[in-house]
């Protein structure tokens, strides 16, 4: 039954999609203000963990909240350094991710008696089948059944996103603080807020997508269980362009690249590459596109600098 | 204050940048003081029963110091590409690529121990920088960004090792259920140091203090000499500290910047070397990861400076070893010296780079014949 099969693999797809693409929508929002975050990954972590505490004890909507403002604080650490203090926003996102992996540790010993993972059945949301599309013949249906109700929120985001972005106020002073700070200075507008908005966000989005993994997805925190993904967002992200529509494809094809190996093992053609390459698709892709073998990539112009100016930044 | 015009300006960044770790020492301190204050216990208590287990026996401090040999080298790595204005991430990918070429050294040539030991250190040497190449590479022709590089093929080292593992290097000797390579031939395991030096009374073959921490420490010798003594150095400093200045002063940006680079790598290519050939006598699925994110820690915390490393890295090994007097002595999870860790690495970021910036500003305020050219910090964004 390869259809069934693939099916299934979409299924799984979908899953890894939501998380690439929730976290990548973070990075979009701090890159888009000026903050490179590389952090990603670390912000994740903590939604995991603090996610799934949070659904033990109080349900899955709860847990997803706490997941996400856990994010959120965690990422204020990352603002305040690189925005008020100015360090370099590489070496704050990796000490993020350092600190992630001990704060994990330390909540996990906390709440679960055990530094590495929690128990299993942590309480999800009903799976729910989309309308028309979980009836789809030949097996392909089964990929739109049991899904979670976070997945196809996902999906309706890039809307209000985009909406954010390029109708509102706050959307394009944050734009224009990632891409000329000094022109946003200029105007009265205070670069400093609209930096510490875009790195909340990001922090948000990546414990939403972090509290997702740990409850929705695997039903359990477990040490490690992001492999990546945050890296692997990071990298939608650059193949995205920082655009929230070529984004949405970068983590479509990246997670289907996620589900491949889980489900589509024996299928032909793709049974005889095995699965560690197809693991590293998402990894090549970027790097021959940042390369600039495939087209070009455009950051943010002032992404990644200290924004110098004078007095009330 | 005419005396203190008079000091020369390193005294002055020396004193400065000392008081920026000694405060965020406190800093970090007092928040997990207050951690463990909150967890009921005393934090005088507390950081003296970890600092005596980490160092009370000649045997603890073994210990400590094989913590601190793979950090002492990943550090290194990461500070001799930051010296040029380069971020190596990617100590990660390099290293554990660097742990399969030597493992296949080691399994698959059978010489005697006076070759077959450096043989498999080199081949170490060279897995890591030809995973080092690539990124260094694409950033001198094509200006790919090397952090974003080296995040991707860290990912990439992480799959075509556990490939390897599964195919190439798996084992044959039957009824084994853990994923893992041969076992090492006795000439291709480093010697520990105790027997070398009369003290195996003292140090029990469990702390695997290996000839690998001597290496490391000449490493930094090393280093320190190609980065304060050599031209390359110079060069490569320059590079980091304003490329458009050093080229019109006649270094080329990229060669520099492909050299450096691959240096890093190359010591890369030691950090896994004490587990694998020191510890462990195989390549196991459970080989150990992140000592490539915490040597840049390690990095940070010893100022990019290989003297300063070397300090970082042991301070490192005590709160590691310390974990277990906390878990014996107290009634704190032992995982909170990462917090404190943690704690420590963010308040030095901070520290230094209010620290930089008070003798920037110094600098600026000080009369022109006084203001010596100084290496900065090669951030990101200044790097095209």
């Amino acid at each position: 039954m390869p259809l069934l099969d693939l099916g299934a693999a979409i299924a799984i797809g979908l899953a890894y999609f939501t998380i690439i693409y929730l976290t990548g929508l973070g990075g979009l929002f701090s890159e888009r203000s000026g903050i490179v975050n590389i952090g990603l990954e670390g912000l994740m972590i903590v939604g995991t963990v603090m996610g799934a505490w949070g659904a033990i004890h109080w349900g899955p909507f709860v847990g997803l909240a706490v997941g996400a403002l856990s994010g959120l604080v965690f990422s204020l650490v990352h603002a305040v350094a690189t925005v008020t203090f100015r360090v370099d926003h590489i070496v704050s996102g990796v000490v993020i991710n350092v600190v992630a992996f001990g704060i994990a540790r330390f909540l996990s010993q906390l709440f679960f008696q055990s530094s590495t993972q929690s128990t299993s059945g942590v309480p999800n949301f009903d799976a729910i089948d989309i309308p028309l599309l979980s009836s789809l013949p030949a097996g392909l249906g089964r990929a739109f059944q049991d899904m979670s109700p976070i997945t196809p929120i996902a999906f309706v985001l890039v809307v209000p996103v985009i909406f954010i972005l390029t109708r509102t106020r706050f959307g394009l002073r944050l734009r224009s603080a990632g891409e000329n700070p000094e022109a946003t200075r200029t105007l009265g507008v205070r670069v400093a807020p609209l930096r510490y908005a875009g790195v909340a966000l990001s922090g948000t989005l990546a414990g939403l997508a972090g509290a997702f993994l740990s409850i929705e997805v695997n039903a359990l925190y477990q040490e490690g269980q992001t492999q990546g993904l945050g890296f692997i967002a990071l990298a939608a992200l650059i193949l995205g362009n920082w655009s929230p529509t070529r984004l949405m494809i970068g983590a479509l094809l990246f997670g289907f690249a996620q589900a491949v190996p889980l489900r589509l093992g024996d299928a032909p053609i793709i049974g005889a590459l095995p699965d560690q390459f197809v693991r590293m698709i998402p990894y090549v892709v970027t790097i021959i596109a940042i390369a600039g073998f495939v087209g070009r990539v455009h950051p943010p112009a002032a992404a990644g600098k200290a924004y110098e100016g004078a007095g009330g930044t | 204050m005419a005396a203190a015009r008079v000091r020369p300006p390193w005294v002055d960044t020396l004193v400065v940048q000392l008081l920026a770790v000694a405060g965020a020492f406190l800093f970090a301190a007092a928040i997990g003081g207050v951690i463990i204050v909150l967890y009921g216990e005393n934090p005088f208590f507390v950081y003296s029963t970890l600092w005596q287990f980490a160092t009370a026996r000649l045997s603890d401090f073994a210990r400590v110091l094989e913590s601190a040999t793979p950090l002492i080298f990943s550090a290194l790595a990461v500070a001799v590409a930051f010296k040029c204005g380069l971020f190596n991430i990617g100590v990660e990918g390099q290293y554990i690529v660097g742990m399969m070429t030597a493992t296949m050294a080691a399994v698959w040539l059978d010489l005697p121990a006076p070759i077959h030991l450096p043989l498999v250190v080199l081949a170490a040497v060279a897995g890591s920088m030809v995973w080092a190449f690539v990124p260094a590479i694409l950033k001198v022709k094509t200006g790919a960004h090397e952090v974003v590089t080296t995040i991707m093929m860290n990912g990439i080292a992480s799959s075509l090792v556990a490939w390897a593992l599964l195919n190439l290097l798996r084992t044959q000797e039957s009824g084994l259920v853990d994923l893992r390579s041969d076992r090492f031939s006795e000439s291709a395991i480093i010697p520990a140091l105790a027997p070398s030096l009369g003290l195996e009374d003292q140090i029990p073959s469990s702390a695997h203090l290996t000839w690998f921490f001597p290496l490391a420490l000449l490493a930094c010798v090393v280093v320190w000499f190609l980065l304060y003594r050599t031209r390359l150095g110079y060069e490569a400093r320059a590079v980091g500290s304003s490329p458009g200045s050093a080229e019109a002063g006649g270094a080329s940006i990229g060669g520099t910047q492909l050299k450096m680079f691959l240096i890093s790598g190359a010591l890369a290519g030691f950090v896994g070397l004490n587990h694998l050939l020191g510890d462990a006598g195989f390549l196991g699925v459970n080989y150990e990861t992140t000592l490539g994110f915490t040597g840049i820690a390690v990095a940070f915390l010893g100022r990019n400076h290989p003297a300063g490393i070397v300090l970082a890295a042991i301070l490192f090994g005590i709160l590691f070893r310390g974990e277990d007097g906390i878990a014996v002595a107290t009634d704190l999870p032992r995982e909170i010296t990462i917090i404190i860790e943690g704690l420590l690495i963010l308040s030095v970021v901070v520290a230094y780079e209010i620290a930089r910036r008070i003798l920037l500003r110094r600098r600026r305020e000080a009369p022109a014949e006084q203001s010596v050219p100084q290496m900065q910090q090669g951030s990101v964004g200044a790097t095209p």
